[in-house]
Protein backbone atom coordinates (compact mmCIF):
# COMPACT_ATOMS: atom_id res chain seq x y z
CA UNK A 1 0.00 0.00 0.00
CA UNK A 2 1.04 3.53 -0.67
CA UNK A 3 0.87 7.06 1.01
CA UNK A 4 -2.07 8.86 2.57
CA UNK A 5 -3.45 10.13 -0.64
CA UNK A 6 -4.11 6.12 -1.07
CA UNK A 7 -5.67 5.52 2.14
CA UNK A 8 -7.79 8.45 1.86
CA UNK A 9 -8.96 7.26 -1.55
CA UNK A 10 -9.57 3.97 0.07
CA UNK A 11 -11.36 5.55 2.65
CA UNK A 12 -13.52 7.03 0.58
CA UNK A 13 -14.51 3.74 -0.90
CA UNK A 14 -14.82 1.63 2.13
CA UNK A 15 -16.98 4.13 3.73
CA UNK A 16 -19.46 5.25 1.23
CA UNK A 17 -22.73 6.31 2.49
CA UNK A 18 -25.18 3.80 3.34
CA UNK A 19 -29.13 3.67 2.55
CA UNK A 20 -31.40 3.61 5.21
CA UNK A 21 -33.98 1.08 5.12
CA UNK A 22 -37.03 2.33 3.06
CA UNK A 23 -39.55 2.29 6.18
CA UNK A 24 -37.28 4.21 8.46
CA UNK A 25 -38.35 7.65 6.96
CA UNK A 26 -42.40 6.40 7.86
CA UNK A 27 -41.57 5.07 11.05
CA UNK A 28 -39.54 8.46 12.30
CA UNK A 29 -42.77 10.13 10.88
CA UNK A 30 -45.51 8.00 12.75
CA UNK A 31 -43.80 8.29 16.05
CA UNK A 32 -43.29 11.81 15.91
CA UNK A 33 -46.66 11.95 14.58
CA UNK A 34 -48.19 9.92 17.78
CA UNK A 35 -45.72 12.05 19.81
CA UNK A 36 -47.45 15.42 18.70
CA UNK A 37 -51.21 13.80 19.75
CA UNK A 38 -50.29 12.29 22.44
CA UNK A 39 -48.83 15.59 23.45
CA UNK A 40 -51.51 17.24 22.11
CA UNK A 41 -54.08 14.89 24.15
CA UNK A 42 -52.47 15.32 27.35
CA UNK A 43 -51.90 19.12 27.34
CA UNK A 44 -56.25 19.40 26.41
CA UNK A 45 -56.71 16.41 29.30
CA UNK A 46 -54.03 18.34 31.64
CA UNK A 47 -55.91 21.89 31.12
CA UNK A 48 -59.49 20.45 32.56
CA UNK A 49 -58.09 18.43 34.73
CA UNK A 50 -56.38 21.34 36.75
CA UNK A 51 -59.22 23.45 36.29
CA UNK A 52 -61.33 20.18 38.56
CA UNK A 53 -59.10 20.33 41.44
CA UNK A 54 -59.91 23.08 43.66
CA UNK A 55 -56.20 24.09 44.17
CA UNK A 56 -56.14 25.46 41.38
CA UNK A 57 -59.14 28.04 41.92
CA UNK A 58 -57.24 30.16 43.91
CA UNK A 59 -54.98 32.07 41.05
CA UNK A 60 -58.02 32.53 38.63
CA UNK A 61 -60.42 33.69 41.71
CA UNK A 62 -57.70 36.28 42.52
CA UNK A 63 -57.06 37.36 38.98
CA UNK A 64 -60.81 37.87 38.98
CA UNK A 65 -61.26 40.26 42.16
CA UNK A 66 -57.89 42.10 41.30
CA UNK A 67 -59.33 42.46 37.70
CA UNK A 68 -62.31 43.85 39.43
CA UNK A 69 -61.03 45.38 41.96
CA UNK A 70 -58.77 47.41 39.50
CA UNK A 71 -61.88 48.09 37.46
CA UNK A 72 -63.73 49.76 40.50
CA UNK A 73 -60.79 51.84 41.36
CA UNK A 74 -60.47 53.09 37.52
CA UNK A 75 -63.79 54.09 37.33
CA UNK A 76 -63.69 56.08 40.89
CA UNK A 77 -60.86 58.05 39.79
CA UNK A 78 -62.79 58.60 36.76
CA UNK A 79 -65.92 60.08 38.60
CA UNK A 80 -63.28 61.50 40.84
CA UNK A 81 -61.86 63.14 38.25
CA UNK A 82 -64.97 64.41 36.38
CA UNK A 83 -66.06 65.51 39.85
CA UNK A 84 -62.94 67.92 39.98
CA UNK A 85 -63.26 69.13 36.84
CA UNK A 86 -67.22 70.16 37.06
CA UNK A 87 -66.14 71.74 41.18
CA UNK A 88 -63.24 73.81 38.86
CA UNK A 89 -65.65 74.76 36.19
CA UNK A 90 -68.48 75.94 38.62
CA UNK A 91 -65.63 78.55 40.66
CA UNK A 92 -65.00 79.86 37.31
CA UNK A 93 -68.43 80.69 36.62
CA UNK A 94 -69.05 81.54 40.40
CA UNK A 95 -65.32 84.13 40.12
CA UNK A 96 -66.90 85.57 36.13
CA UNK A 97 -70.09 86.29 38.19
CA UNK A 98 -68.33 87.73 41.24
CA UNK A 99 -66.38 89.75 38.53
CA UNK A 100 -69.86 90.75 36.70
CA UNK A 101 -71.12 91.69 40.19
CA UNK A 102 -68.13 93.80 40.72
CA UNK A 103 -68.58 95.57 37.63
CA UNK A 104 -71.96 96.26 37.98
CA UNK A 105 -71.87 97.41 41.81
CA UNK A 106 -69.29 100.32 40.25
CA UNK B 1 -36.23 42.43 13.42
CA UNK B 2 -37.88 39.69 15.40
CA UNK B 3 -39.98 36.97 13.75
CA UNK B 4 -42.92 36.17 14.44
CA UNK B 5 -43.21 32.81 15.88
CA UNK B 6 -44.09 30.07 14.13
CA UNK B 7 -46.86 27.94 13.91
CA UNK B 8 -47.21 24.04 14.69
CA UNK B 9 -48.16 22.89 11.45
CA UNK B 10 -44.61 25.15 10.03
CA UNK B 11 -42.45 23.55 12.86
CA UNK B 12 -43.33 20.18 12.04
CA UNK B 13 -43.19 21.04 7.89
CA UNK B 14 -39.69 22.55 8.41
CA UNK B 15 -38.72 19.23 10.51
CA UNK B 16 -40.07 16.67 8.22
CA UNK B 17 -37.65 18.24 5.66
CA UNK B 18 -34.82 18.33 7.99
CA UNK B 19 -35.11 14.76 8.52
CA UNK B 20 -35.87 13.44 4.77
CA UNK B 21 -32.53 15.54 3.64
CA UNK B 22 -30.25 14.33 6.50
CA UNK B 23 -31.65 10.53 6.96
CA UNK B 24 -29.17 8.96 5.05
CA UNK B 25 -26.42 11.04 6.48
CA UNK B 26 -27.34 9.72 9.97
CA UNK B 27 -27.87 6.42 9.09
CA UNK B 28 -24.52 6.53 7.13
CA UNK B 29 -23.25 7.63 10.62
CA UNK B 30 -24.93 5.20 12.77
CA UNK B 31 -24.35 2.80 10.77
CA UNK B 32 -20.51 2.88 10.76
CA UNK B 33 -20.53 4.12 14.19
CA UNK B 34 -22.30 1.27 15.62
CA UNK B 35 -21.82 -1.80 13.14
CA UNK B 36 -25.00 -3.31 13.07
CA UNK B 37 -28.22 -2.09 10.94
CA UNK B 38 -30.74 -2.81 13.95
CA UNK B 39 -28.53 -0.66 16.52
CA UNK B 40 -28.40 2.06 13.65
CA UNK B 41 -31.86 2.19 13.19
CA UNK B 42 -32.75 2.48 16.83
CA UNK B 43 -29.86 5.39 17.44
CA UNK B 44 -31.20 7.52 13.91
CA UNK B 45 -34.90 6.98 15.47
CA UNK B 46 -33.45 8.07 18.98
CA UNK B 47 -31.94 10.99 17.58
CA UNK B 48 -34.71 12.48 15.60
CA UNK B 49 -36.76 12.54 18.52
CA UNK B 50 -34.73 14.16 20.47
CA UNK B 51 -33.94 16.41 17.74
CA UNK B 52 -37.78 17.56 17.41
CA UNK B 53 -38.04 18.26 20.77
CA UNK B 54 -35.55 21.09 20.49
CA UNK B 55 -36.18 21.83 17.02
CA UNK B 56 -37.65 25.59 17.43
CA UNK B 57 -34.60 26.71 19.60
CA UNK B 58 -31.49 25.02 17.01
CA UNK B 59 -33.65 26.41 14.53
CA UNK B 60 -33.55 30.17 16.56
CA UNK B 61 -29.97 29.81 17.67
CA UNK B 62 -28.15 28.05 14.36
CA UNK B 63 -28.51 31.29 12.70
CA UNK B 64 -29.08 30.18 9.76
CA UNK B 65 -26.59 27.65 9.51
CA UNK B 66 -27.12 24.30 8.70
CA UNK B 67 -28.38 21.84 11.11
CA UNK B 68 -26.57 18.84 10.22
CA UNK B 69 -23.92 19.36 12.51
CA UNK B 70 -26.64 19.49 15.52
CA UNK B 71 -27.95 16.41 14.31
CA UNK B 72 -24.59 14.57 14.12
CA UNK B 73 -23.95 16.00 17.79
CA UNK B 74 -27.12 14.71 19.37
CA UNK B 75 -26.03 11.15 17.56
CA UNK B 76 -22.54 11.16 18.65
CA UNK B 77 -23.84 11.89 22.88
CA UNK B 78 -26.59 9.24 22.09
CA UNK B 79 -24.12 6.74 20.69
CA UNK B 80 -21.71 7.80 23.35
CA UNK B 81 -24.44 6.83 26.12
CA UNK B 82 -25.17 3.56 24.15
CA UNK B 83 -21.67 2.43 24.48
CA UNK B 84 -21.54 3.48 28.15
CA UNK B 85 -24.67 1.99 28.99
CA UNK B 86 -23.74 -1.25 27.29
CA UNK B 87 -19.98 -1.10 29.05
CA UNK B 88 -22.19 -1.11 32.93
CA UNK B 89 -24.21 -4.44 31.66
CA UNK B 90 -22.55 -7.09 29.63
CA UNK B 91 -24.62 -8.04 27.00
CA UNK B 92 -24.26 -10.09 23.90
CA UNK B 93 -22.34 -8.95 21.29
CA UNK B 94 -23.54 -6.44 18.74
CA UNK B 95 -24.18 -8.47 16.08
CA UNK B 96 -25.87 -10.83 18.07
CA UNK B 97 -27.82 -8.63 19.93
CA UNK B 98 -31.54 -9.36 18.00
CA UNK B 99 -32.76 -9.16 14.33
CA UNK B 100 -30.83 -7.67 11.60
CA UNK B 101 -33.12 -5.37 9.45
CA UNK B 102 -31.07 -5.75 6.51
CA UNK B 103 -29.09 -8.26 5.04
CA UNK B 104 -25.78 -6.59 4.48
CA UNK B 105 -22.92 -6.54 6.61
CA UNK B 106 -20.13 -3.95 6.03
CA UNK B 107 -17.95 -7.04 5.01
CA UNK B 108 -20.32 -7.28 1.98
CA UNK B 109 -20.09 -3.84 1.62
CA UNK B 110 -16.42 -4.25 0.86
CA UNK B 111 -16.99 -7.80 -1.65
CA UNK B 112 -14.27 -9.66 -0.39
CA UNK B 113 -11.58 -6.46 -1.72
CA UNK B 114 -8.35 -7.37 0.80
CA UNK B 115 -7.00 -3.99 0.53
CA UNK B 116 -10.98 -2.04 1.80
CA UNK B 117 -11.40 -4.70 4.13
CA UNK B 118 -8.15 -3.94 5.89
CA UNK B 119 -9.08 -0.36 5.98
CA UNK B 120 -12.13 -0.70 7.80
CA UNK B 121 -11.22 -2.61 10.04
CA UNK B 122 -8.44 -0.76 10.72
CA UNK B 123 -11.34 2.20 11.33
CA UNK B 124 -13.05 -0.26 13.83
CA UNK B 125 -10.22 -0.14 15.57
CA UNK B 126 -9.65 3.34 15.76
CA UNK B 127 -10.14 5.42 19.14
CA UNK B 128 -14.17 6.35 19.18
CA UNK B 129 -13.25 10.20 18.30
CA UNK B 130 -10.76 9.75 15.13
CA UNK B 131 -12.89 6.93 13.96
CA UNK B 132 -16.18 9.30 14.42
CA UNK B 133 -14.29 12.31 12.30
CA UNK B 134 -13.20 9.64 10.12
CA UNK B 135 -16.90 8.64 9.23
CA UNK B 136 -17.85 12.09 8.85
CA UNK B 137 -15.23 12.79 6.44
CA UNK B 138 -15.36 10.60 4.53
CA UNK B 139 -19.07 9.04 4.65
CA UNK B 140 -20.79 11.91 4.81
CA UNK B 141 -18.16 14.41 2.91
CA UNK B 142 -18.30 16.80 5.59
CA UNK B 143 -15.60 19.80 5.93
CA UNK B 144 -13.60 20.41 9.04
CA UNK B 145 -15.83 23.07 10.40
CA UNK B 146 -18.67 21.40 10.16
CA UNK B 147 -16.87 18.27 11.94
CA UNK B 148 -15.54 20.44 14.13
CA UNK B 149 -19.22 21.89 15.35
CA UNK B 150 -20.37 18.21 15.62
CA UNK B 151 -17.71 17.06 17.65
CA UNK B 152 -17.57 20.38 19.95
CA UNK B 153 -14.21 21.53 19.20
CA UNK B 154 -12.27 23.58 17.32
CA UNK B 155 -11.10 23.55 13.75
CA UNK B 156 -7.60 23.15 14.38
CA UNK B 157 -8.20 20.61 16.77
CA UNK B 158 -10.29 19.34 14.40
CA UNK B 159 -7.85 18.79 11.67
CA UNK B 160 -5.40 17.63 13.80
CA UNK B 161 -7.61 14.76 14.76
CA UNK B 162 -8.56 13.88 11.12
CA UNK B 163 -4.57 14.12 10.46
CA UNK B 164 -3.60 11.67 13.12
CA UNK B 165 -6.63 9.09 12.50
CA UNK B 166 -5.59 8.96 8.81
CA UNK B 167 -2.07 8.20 10.04
CA UNK B 168 -2.93 5.76 12.71
CA UNK B 169 -4.94 4.25 10.50
CA UNK B 170 -2.04 3.93 7.87
CA UNK B 171 -0.01 2.53 10.12
CA UNK B 172 -2.73 -0.37 11.33
CA UNK B 173 -2.74 -1.01 7.34
CA UNK B 174 0.99 -1.15 6.92
CA UNK B 175 0.63 -3.80 9.83
CA UNK B 176 -1.82 -5.61 8.81
CA UNK B 177 -0.56 -6.13 5.06
CA UNK B 178 2.94 -7.14 6.91
CA UNK B 179 1.10 -9.75 8.61
CA UNK B 180 1.51 -8.77 12.16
Amino acid sequence: MSGPGNVESLLREALSPVEPPADLVSRVTSRLQSISDHAADELESWELAAMRDPRNWLRPAVAVIGGGAAGAGLVLLRLHQRHRRDAEGGSEWTHAGGADGDADAD
Amino acid sequence: MIEPAKTKAQLDEEFAELYRTHMRDLYSYAYYRIGNHHDAEDLVEQTFLQAYRHFERAQRESDGRPLRPWLLRIAHNLAANHYRYRSRRPQTSLEESGPVAAVHSTEDLVSGRDELARVLEGVKRLPDDRREALIMRFALGMDNREIARALGRTDGATKVLIHRAIKQLEGMVALAEAGL
